[in-house]
């Protein structure tokens, strides 16, 4: 059976670090420490989530002179929803992979 | 840990590199999110944390270019292709059919028989109407291919100019005109020609490098993308071409256990195949259709 859209664990790490604050314009560096996600795997995300409307993109002003503008990212009024929506159906999934790596589990 | 100077700088110039490399193979418009990821490649500590981050854009740009072909109007794209493909088969079959007339007539007209090269009254008779035919006849192939931007057609007669070409000096000078008899030598000339127009293609093969989008300075430019050093530098691509492309042709020959006569006339020969359709396939590249058009 196909997965749903936006399911994936990262998609749903990524959705999770930017509903902790939806309101804030978060840079693409930082959500890739933050969720540990590598760019070749956070990138295609967020363009998946900004092409669904999910996601809202700004370039804005570099803080030191010489430096390339940045783009950053928060997620939109209908995308927090869905994202709230979505995070709280796999949550029983999550859950049960977690346990399922658990140490002891077996 | 940081790494030792030498190595983090290495690396740095690798990041920046694959960034300007990975920015020529995505279209003006589509850009925005490789220069995100470009534009967070400076928060990087180290050359090898950037270089690490830009490996990432290998994905992003497979991402990209998947995304614009699925966004491209179909109908557009379908009429598009056929357009090309019958200017491409106009410009091959239909050009050939006219080579083979022109030699028809001058075979009526000298009262020679040129389809036989090796028989009396044949092109080794008439070295010079013959030459004149398939020289002349690739070379307005490729001409004709270049007015119907039929970049593939133009390749092709490229190939068959280069051939031809240093065939006609080379049978001219030596009087060799026997071509069954130098099977593996027709082989190689022919092989090198067709690397040497494919590897120039290749090589010069600079898409999308003017500048579109975006308000990011691109690393190592703050115009555009940079030029790589093969589009900088074209005769030493078409050089390198060449030479790649003999080498090529002359190893495979020899891989079928099959000598080429007269070995040093012959690699010449190959030789002069191989570069002369290296040079041609850079100027078709040069001068012919646009990299990318909008459907």
């Amino acid at each position: 059976m196909p997965r749903l859209p936006n399911t994936s664990p990262q998609t749903l790490s990524v959705l999770e670090l930017l509903l902790e604050s939806p309101r804030s314009w978060h840079y693409g560096y930082a959500l890739s420490q933050l969720t540990g996600l590598k760019s070749g795997t956070l990138y295609p995300i967020l363009l998946r989530l900004a092409d669904q409307g999910w996601l809202e993109t700004r370039w804005t002003e570099p803080e030191q002179p010489g430096r390339p503008p940045r783009h950053t990212y928060r997620l939109t009024g209908e995308g927090a929803k869905a994202a709230r929506t979505t995070l709280a159906e796999a949550a029983p999934s999550r859950m049960t992979r977690r346990l399922a790596f658990a140490p002891g589990s077996r | 840990m940081p790494m030792p100077g030498f190595l983090g700088r290495l690396a740095d110039v690798l990041a920046r590199q694959l960034l300007s490399w990975l920015h020529r193979r995505v279209e003006p418009g589509s850009r925005e999110w490789l220069d995100a990821l470009t534009a967070e490649s400076e928060c990087a500590d180290d050359g090898w944390q950037r270089l690490r981050w830009a490996l990432g854009g290998v994905p992003l740009v497979w991402t990209i270019n998947k995304r614009r072909q699925m966004n491209e109007p179909t109908r557009g794209t379908m009429r598009a292709r056929i357009v090309l493909g019958v200017a491409n088969i106009a410009a091959i079959a239909g050009w050939h059919a006219v080579i083979l007339q022109a030699i028809d007539v001058a075979t009526h007209f000298f009262r020679c028989h040129l389809f036989f090269g090796n028989q009396p009254g044949g092109c080794q008779d008439h070295p010079f109407v013959f030459a004149s035919i398939a020289i002349g006849g690739a070379v307005l192939g490729t001409i004709i291919a270049l007015a119907l931007r039929a970049r593939f057609a133009a390749y092709w007669w490229a190939v068959i100019s280069g051939f031809t070409t240093v065939g006609s000096v080379w049978y001219l000078r030596s009087g060799i005109v026997d071509l069954p008899r130098y099977g593996a030598t027709q082989s190689a000339m022919l092989m090198a020609a067709t690397f040497g127009v494919v590897l120039a293609a290749i090589m010069r093969n600079t898409a999308w490098t003017e500048t579109g989008h975006g308000p990011v300075h691109h690393v190592g430019d703050s115009a555009g993308a940079p030029a790589s050093f093969l589009s900088r530098h074209r005769i030493t691509t078409h050089l390198i071409a060449g030479a790649i492309s003999f080498a090529m042709a002359d190893s495979l020959i020899r891989m079928h256990d099959r000598h080429l006569v007269a070995d040093n006339v012959n690699h010449y020969a190959v030789l002069g195949c191989a570069m002369f359709a290296a040079i041609l396939a850079g100027l078709i590249d040069r001068h012919g259709s646009p990299k990318w058009r909008p459907v």
